[in-house]
């Protein structure tokens, strides 16, 4: 029971879901309170313990009705180990649960085919009957379903070994054809298998359910089948093996550059205009107070705080203190194209930002095309057109592939999530166009649930933004606000705005 | 006490609060794993209400804590009466003087004074803010902390000590165990996210709108003079207007005014007449009452359905939106384009199978 939460835990995790060891513990708990054989009891109590979070719920759901039924459409196989289930009534520990289950090997010759109503049929056979009388339930047929994944994974030690080879096997296969990712050719991989390796495995398996306090007639029947051969073993192996396929998340490629792009400069009237946006900003947000007093040596004296301080001297207020609201500083995570489509206005935006970089210290910087670097480090170190120059000459990320939003978005999601806090505002720059790539709007729900404000600007006007593969439909819905800039006067517009209102107090 | 599952059922709907099973087997596992519960989602769906019928339902008393920004820990956990020490310092004067007598030394002094110096700081002097009260209390107490995502992230950290170990550490004083677990109820807007080390601590609920068949019961038990045929177009109208893309979308509470507004108005049924009359009721927003006037034939559509008998099944099963937020695009529409582009993917670009970028 236990092996088979954590392994449900561990696929949770490595789809992304945030799962504590504390959480898991709560899970394991809380099953103890429930009866085991409701699926939907089990599926809410695990739902309310693990998942926190709203967009977790899709995975969630997902991955329990994958990981608590085995496919049924492929033929079934000999070894189909099947459990009876056994409805318990009251609140009764879990752990309970996996000693009394006896495990039955289901024999099976003739049926190629056979749907759950068939399962049933079997275990009205007289050798079994005094097993399984209490499987008269149609509503069991999930707990068969979840005992089944018991067993299996109760069996696991020795599965993993075939289950590794298999695995190393349709990798190796997988890397020579890396185009035709997703289409797996099992038959040969398993064919491929080192038969000793089965052999050991089906001998194994065969003391592991003597262990496990099987009718010995059920053992005789499931070892004279398989003198027979391994064949059917593969195909739960087969079936297997799918099932973990498709839990494991696939691997990632990369693209190779081609060419070098123009350096780029600023003219002296460029500078002038923009130092002029940024000490207007400056002017701006030195006004922001924060929200709550603080204690300083200035500001006004704090009644409470005063008098309690002074208790000690009988009340009368030798120590006075003070409270002031402090100066908020901005927090600005910048993200930014910077392909050939939106670069003019990537120019600005960086130039803009490499100023307020230089005026404080919590802004961080990010540019991409396809892959997304941070650029914080650059501008900090480097002179504007140094720095502005790294980023469009590909030295730091490569700039000729096509603009895909999509990936560098969940690439921001994934490594620099931690950037964006919630007093961060995060400014994306770009014209949307993800060149027909899977634009993962689900990224940016991420950034702007973190955020304190999440504003797009773009170079496109609206009207254009429905036309061609223009994802910011998509986008723009998920945005706070979203903007058009053209030139360096609108974008200073634009951003003073935005900074008042998000530094100034409400 | 809740001793089962289904239990839970019954004695929330003696409380006259209908809920579903995921619902009840949260409050359960609450109650018996002394965890609290975290609920989320759109205003109006019976958060509050549940912990409300929760006390009711377990005999215990209900201590809220209505959050809101600016709340500190003086305001939820506890204050130190100022006035009063202060006031007891001057008229206990006189004591306080004849504690010294016989003490001629400055140091002796400091030492008299030393052994009495927590008089002040003890708890005749504490206000006791609603956690206090809930923590110290000698009866199990359900304490709901009401729009936690009013508050500001750091009041979320004052909450984790007593949400994990029940207990409060006032530093003169010391740490005040709870004396009985309190059954504790948060609820959220989901506004913003509220912290992991929160979330960790807690179960956590969803409520969203309830399907037609139970609006339509809650709306029959709550409301009991209003008739079954309009209580059913009450009902399908409602499930129509969450179907558009409304600012504030109208929750069972919103329903509930709604009907009892018919009720008020004598009205047999519910005409496209008296729809137009009474949509204020339902929509908050200029923009949405636009967008409804829009879409009036199409809500007036399933009125008809409703008022005709033959027509028993009426309107085709909507989808809830998912209550994330109102900004919020077409899911299914997303959803649909989302594998488009999948499907796209796979054919122009390589090493990816699935539409999630594989970075890990």
């Amino acid at each position: 029971m236990d092996a088979v939460i954590n392994r449900f835990i561990f696929l949770l995790k490595s789809r992304g879901v945030r799962i504590s060891p504390s959480e898991s513990l709560d899970a394991m708990q809380a099953l103890a309170w429930v009866a085991l054989h409701d699926r939907d009891t089990v599926r809410t109590v695990l739902r309310s313990t693990l998942i926190k979070d709203l967009h977790d719920l899709p995975v969630f759901e997902e991955l329990f009705e994958q990981f608590f039924s085995l496919p049924k459409a492929s033929p079934t196989p000999e070894l189909a180990v099947e459990p009876p289930p056994q409805p318990e009534t009251a609140p009764e520990p879990p752990e309970a649960v996996v000693e009394q289950n006896p495990v039955s090997g289901q024999p099976d010759g003739g049926n190629a085919h056979e749907d759950a109503l068939d399962i049933r049929n079997y275990f009205d056979d007289e050798s079994m009957a005094t097993h399984f009388n209490s499987h008269q339930d149609a509503n069991d047929l999930s707990l068969a379903e979840f005992g089944q994944n018991l067993v299996l994974s109760r069996n696991r030690d020795l599965l993993d070994q075939v289950m590794q080879k298999a695995m190393q096997l349709l990798k190796a296969r997988r890397m020579k054809n890396a185009g035709r990712a997703g289409e797996l050719n099992f038959a040969e991989a398993i064919a491929a298998l080192d038969a000793e390796v089965i052999a050991d495995a089906v001998t194994e398996l065969l003391d592991e359910l003597g262990d496990l306090d099987v009718d010995e007639n059920l053992i005789k029947r499931l070892s004279s089948r398989l003198d027979g051969g391994i064949a059917n073993l593969l195909e739960l192996l087969k079936r297997y093996l799918e099932r973990e396929l498709t839990l494991q998340p696939p691997p990632r490629a990369l693209d190779p550059s081609r060419r070098a792009p123009p350096t780029v400069r600023f003219s002296e009237q460029e500078r002038r205009e923009m130092t002029e946006i940024v000490l207007r900003l400056c002017r701006r947000m030195r006004g922001a107070r924060s929200y709550r007093r603080h204690i300083s040596q200035r500001g006004r004296i704090s009644v409470p705080l005063t008098l309690r301080r002074n208790m000690q001297y009988e009340g009368i207020p030798f120590q006075p203190v003070m409270t002031r609201y402090r100066d908020e500083k901005p927090r600005l995570a910048v993200i930014c194209d910077v392909s050939l489509s939106v670069r003019n206005t990537a120019r600005f935006m960086l130039h803009l930002v490499y100023n307020l970089q230089s005026l404080f210290d919590q802004v961080r910087s990010f540019a991409f095309v396809s892959d997304l670097v941070e650029v914080s480090a650059q501008f900090e170190q480097q002179s504007i057109d140094e720095a502005i120059g790294a980023v469009f000459n590909g030295g730091l990320l490569d700039t000729d592939v096509d603009s895909n939003y999509g990936h560098a978005l969940a690439l921001f999601h994934n490594r620099y999530l931690s950037a964006v806090t919630p007093q961060t505002t995060v400014i994306i720059l770009g014209d949307g166009r993800g060149n027909r790539n899977p634009p993962q709007v689900w990224a940016l729900e991420g950034i702007r649930r973190r955020a304190k404000k999440l504003l797009w600007l773009s170079p496109e006007s609206r009207g254009s933004w429905k036309m061609g593969s223009c994802d910011m439909s998509l986008y723009e819905p998920v945005c706070h606000h979203t903007e058009v800039v053209r030139n360096l006067q609108q974008l200073g517009r634009v951003t003073e705005d935005l900074l008042r209102r998000s530094v100034a107090r409400p | 006490m809740f001793a089962s599952i289904e239990q839970t059922i019954a004695q929330l709907r003696d409380q006259r609060y209908l809920c579903d099973r995921k619902l009840a087997t949260v409050a359960f596992l609450a109650l018996h794993m002394r965890k609290p519960i975290l609920i989320e989602g759109p205003a109006g769906v019976g958060k509050t209400e549940l912990a409300k019928v929760v006390a009711a339902a377990l005999g215990r008393t209900l201590i809220r804590l209505q959050c809101y920004g600016g709340l500190d820990e003086a305001r939820a956990l506890y204050e130190w009466e100022y006035g009063k020490q202060l006031l007891y310092t001057q008229i206990l004067r006189d004591k306080i003087s004849r504690l010294f007598e016989g003490v001629s030394d400055l140091h002796a002094a400091v030492e008299q004074l030393h052994l009495h110096e927590d008089v002040f700081f003890s708890e005749h002097f504490i206000v006791r803010r609603p956690i206090l009260q809930a923590i110290s209390s000698p009866d199990p107490v359900v304490l709901l902390i009401d729009e936690l995502d009013r508050a500001e992230e750091q009041f979320e950290a004052f909450l984790l000590e007593v949400l994990s170990d029940f207990q409060v550490t006032v530093p003169e004083i010391g740490t005040v165990k709870a004396a009985t677990i309190p059954y504790v109820i948060i609820t959220s807007n989901n506004t913003r996210d509220l912290s992991d080390a929160l979330k960790r601590r807690c179960l956590h609920l969803f409520i969203g709108y309830p399907d037609q068949q139970r609006e339509l019961e809650i709306v029959r038990m709550k409301i009991p003079a209003l008739q079954e045929t309009l209580a059913a177009q009450v009902v399908a109208v409602i499930r129509r207007l969450r179907a558009l893309d409304l600012r504030k979308a109208p929750s069972i509470s919103e329903t509930l005014d709604w009907a009892q507004a018919l009720v008020l108005l004598n009205a047999d049924a519910l005409t496209p007449a008296l729809l137009e009359e009474t949509l204020h009721l339902l929509i908050k927003y200029e923009r949405d009452t636009q967008q409804v006037n829009e879409q009036l034939p199409w809500i007036i559509e399933s009125l008809q359905a409703q008022s005709q008998p033959t027509a028993a099944p009426p309107v085709a099963e909507i989808p809830l939106r998912p209550p994330l937020h109102p900004a919020e695009p077409d899911a299914n529409h997303l959803e649909q384009r989302r594998q488009e582009h999948t499907a796209r993917y796979f054919t122009s670009y390589r090493g990816r199978t699935d539409g999630r970028t594989g970075d890990s």
